[in-house]
């Protein structure tokens, strides 16, 4: 019985992103060290200087941007039996996509205000427009109690599904009093759930971070907050901060 | 049973009576609304209280249980033991009292559910009658819940100079035994005599805002399954599920498992499920028996008004105002209701 056991290869790769999503992972503490129980982490910038290229799951954090940023996922893609699409930017484009208002020469200009900037500036895109990505882990940042039941599914065989409801089921079941009923807006009602009402069970509200809802109901989403006395304008900017990929995709057809 | 008096002075030592040997929940100010909440001092409740966010049922069916831990192999799920101490739900209101009465209905129902009745076993009710309507959303007079029944141990009235204990089970006995030097008597004619009269006077504080009486609503909802209404509420929805998670009388779980990594067994959890979200009635082979939200929100008053008095005989609304009030969307119980009454007294 003392076969040793084959330990799953996990490794992680970051994109265009601030690498918190990354980050989170390291504060995983004992959760962290029941799971590595089970995986051989192999590439982990974030944690660790050595480097594979043998691996079984890939998770990736942020989005892809430039050219040779599509080469090295589809590489990627080539090494990894599963692939993670890790953190907002990964999944969704993150707050990266707003990026698309722009062309490059503007936002070379808004960013760098003049200065020479040599190197290229790409157009943001969530990991599922350039490869298939297997499963999603939410978030701005992800949450860690997802990411264990996540990756436990995941070693599992059984997979992750996030919730596909709203994030004021969550949010009710803890009791917290409804920001709407405060006098403030929150995008609670058009966002994924899964966080379970992380930031509005700490006096925040919430900003969509983990996506909409796959089947949002945005006319009733933005009946609520005209009603609560919001502009069009101020509408469009709420749901393009985490979703402007998806919109201009759902545009374009 | 019987009836006694409680001088107002005395609710604090009554209270701490209940303190030697129960744990007391009560109704607690949270921002601009309440919650139900452990108290240590009656000060720290708000006996005169809008309907708290979530109702006194989460104490017998909590939004998240565990429900068991099984190793794998093993046919049989070890049952986790509750662990419980006995609870006072102190100043439940009338409405939510009849809620506790319909989940009673649901859950003792054979097979009962042993989770619920272990803790059912452990609670006390103590209600607060209310002596005005709490707000506009409240529907509790055509409901007919606005005035004490059943479904308690105690239950407190404010006769304006001091309370009026009704005690109404032995458990309730046992408590105003102990707290017998605090209690005046009075015969019971007497003392019923006067709650008659208080409720005529309080009667002319409450507003009647459905159109239909409690005998017609069955007949309103019997007609109105492909009503254009619906498709109205539909539109505006937004699937959040709060209506449902704030409604006394909705019980609907969903059970999930969670494995060890090493997969040597795991736990197995209840939470509170909702008919408004998609998924709930989606089936093998991705088929949706209520894929539209206008399909989920004409299920959800069903349940109250219709399907309900089928299989129990009882309305599951209990008129407290909980969905209208929680609405973002402003679908409004109360509305929906009356255009259905209007709708049909039109054909």
């Amino acid at each position: 019985m003392s076969e040793a056991k084959q330990k799953v290869r996990v490794a992680f790769f970051d994109f265009a992103d601030c690498e918190g999503c990354q980050l989170q992972v390291t504060y995983l503490n004992e959760a962290f060290l029941g799971l590595l129980e089970h995986v051989d982490i192999v590439n982990f910038r974030e944690a660790i200087s050595e480097k594979s290229d043998d691996y079984d799951i890939a998770f990736i954090e942020g989005s892809i941007t430039r050219k040779h940023d599509e080469e090295r996922i589809k590489k990627i893609r080539e090494n990894a039996k599963i692939i993670v699409a890790y953190g907002a930017c990964a999944c969704t484009g993150g707050v990266n996509g707003l990026r698309r208002h722009y062309t490059d020469e503007e936002a070379k200009e808004i960013v760098y205000k003049g200065r020479e900037f040599p190197l290229e500036a790409g157009r943001p895109k969530p990991v599922h427009e350039v490869v298939k990505v297997d499963y999603y882990i939410h978030g701005c940042p992800t949450n860690n109690d997802e990411f264990v039941k996540a990756v436990k599914g995941i070693l599992l065989g059984k997979g992750y599904t996030p919730p596909s409801y709203s994030v004021c089921v969550e949010c009710k079941l803890k009791e917290n009093v409804c920001l709407f009923e405060k006098g403030q807006t929150c995008m609670g009602p058009v966002t994924r759930a899964g966080c379970d009402a992380w930031c509005t069970s700490y006096g925040n509200k919430c900003y969509g971070c983990r996506g909409m809802l796959d089947n949002p109901a945005e006319q009733g989403q933005m009946d609520i907050l005209e009603k609560n006395g919001y502009t069009i304008a101020e509408l469009k900017q709420k749901f393009e901060t985490y979703n402007m990929c998806r919109m201009e995709a759902e545009k374009n057809g | 049973m019987r009836y006694v008096y409680l001088d107002k002075d005395n609710l604090g030592k009554f209270f701490d009576l209940l303190k030697e040997d129960y744990k007391i929940v009560g109704p607690v100010k949270k921002e601009n609304k309440f919650v139900f909440a452990e108290v240590e001092d009656v000060s720290e409740m708000s006996l005169e209280y809008i309907p708290t966010i979530l109702p006194p049922k989460k104490y017998f069916f909590p939004q998240k249980e565990k429900l068991g831990d099984f190793n794998m192999g093993d046919t049989k799920m070890s049952q986790t033991s509750i662990e419980m101490q006995p609870t006072v739900i102190f100043g439940a209101h009338t409405c939510d009292i009849d809620g506790i009465e319909c989940s009673d209905a649901v859950f003792h129902k054979d097979p009962a559910d042993p989770y619920y009745s272990k803790r059912s076993k452990m609670i006390t009710v103590i209600g607060y009658e209310c002596m005005f309507q709490c707000d506009d959303c409240a529907t509790c007079v055509t409901m007919d819940t606005h005035n004490p029944k059943a479904g308690y141990d105690i239950m407190i009235t404010d006769a304006k100079d001091k309370y009026i204990l009704h005690v109404n089970s032995p458990k309730g006995n046992e408590i105003i035994q102990k707290a017998g030097e605090l209690l005046e008597n009075d015969s019971e004619e007497k003392i019923k005599s006067y709650l008659v009269k208080l409720r005529e006077e309080k009667m002319k504080k409450f507003k009647v805002s459905l159109i239909a009486n409690y005998n017609e609503l069955k007949d309103i909802f019997d007609g109105s399954y492909n009503s254009k209404i619906w498709e109205d509420v539909g539109k505006r929805c937004v699937s959040c599920g709060n209506c449902t998670a704030v409604c006394p009388t909705c019980y609907c779980f969903d059970i999930y498992d969670d494995v060890k990594l090493d997969i040597s067994g795991g736990d197995r959890t209840r939470i509170w499920d909702s008919c408004q979200l998609k998924p709930f009635a989606e089936v093998a082979g991705g088929e949706n028996f209520r894929e539209e939200r206008s399909s989920r929100q004409r299920h959800r008053l069903f349940r109250k008004f219709d399907y309900s008095v089928n299989k129990y005989n009882k309305f599951f609304c209990t008129g407290c105002g909980r969905c209208t009030r929680t609405c973002m969307a402003g679908i409004s119980l109360i509305d929906t209701v009356n255009d259905l009454t209007k709708e049909k007294n039109n054909v």
